[in-house]
């Protein structure tokens, strides 16, 4: 692959979509501009835009030569789970308008996306156990910090903001792609300091 | 903590993913130990002491030494 095509890899400007997205599908849907279950489907929708994006992510880092063997499984099973977990979100939310109320399969389509989420943590963990590069386990662990931070830090603050009633109710279920974006937003930052080291080949 | 790693692969004439390949981690890893960004653990250290055939202390050097050799 030659170094225009490498250097055309943008995985903030995917990133950077995919968040604009969620902010105003979030915005969309506390305002009541969009009822249950569209902003669900448009999510699922939403997330399409992380395949490029880790194709990018993915390009770039084997530029600067930061692609382990844990890191490709790592998004194989990542991106897998993701899929499911909006294919999960799409029949959760079609379905709900068509399922009477309190039918087993509600709890069911209601408790299907805990599947996925559960895979997106255990690929994680996966990666922490089989990454041999201590250095790129640090830099991992210190970007899911940054996510766990984001996700405790605004719903403890919101939590309480809407106690207070100052702020419109959010459902818990956001948790999940706050905790996304903020790893994200971590990853981007370790990125950031190694670039501000200088990278000499 | 310093390092001599730039001034030893310079010897060798090892680029950064020369010394990686041989420690077997990432460019980066290299780059981040190399600069100071990242203290590599006491494993890693022998292994990078390995490749160069050198004491663990000729490579890393205390704070202190580092300032008394500038």
């Amino acid at each position: 692959m030659d170094n225009a095509t490498r250097r055309g890899a943008k995985p903030g400007l995917w990133a950077g979509m995919f968040a604009a997205n969620m902010a105003l599908i979030f915005v969309l849907s506390i305002t009541g501009a969009l009822e249950q279950p569209i902003p669900l489907i448009l999510i699922a929708l939403n997330c399409v835009l992380l395949v490029p994006m880790v194709k990018a992510a993915m390009q770039r880092m084997e530029d600067r030569g930061a692609v382990t063997t844990a890191v490709r499984r790592y998004n194989r099973r990542f991106l897998g789970a993701s899929a499911l977990y909006a294919i999960a979100m799409i029949a959760a939310g079609a379905a709900t308008n068509y399922i009477p109320d309190a039918s087993p399969l509600i709890w069911a389509l209601a408790i299907l996306p805990m599947l996925p989420a559960f895979g997106m943590i255990w690929a994680m963990m996966r990666y922490l156990a089989e990454e041999a590069d201590e250095y790129q386990r640090h830099r991992a662990v210190q970007a899911s910090m940054v996510g766990l931070a984001l996700v405790l830090v605004i719903g403890t603050g919101w939590g309480f903001l809407e106690t207070f009633g100052l702020v419109p109710h959010i459902w818990a279920w956001w948790v999940f792609p706050a905790w996304a974006m903020g790893l994200g937003v971590g990853m981007a930052w370790t990125e950031f300091r190694q670039r501000d080291a200088g990278e000499p080949q | 903590m310093k390092n001599r790693l730039r001034v030893l692969r310079a010897e060798r004439e090892w680029s950064q993913q020369d010394l990686a390949d041989r420690l077997d981690v990432s460019r980066q890893s290299v780059n981040a130990i190399e600069t100071g960004k990242y203290d590599p653990s006491l494993p890693l250290a022998f292994r990078i002491a390995d490749v160069f055939a050198l004491r663990i202390e000729e490579i890393f050097l205390r704070e202190v030494d580092a300032q008394a050799a500038q």
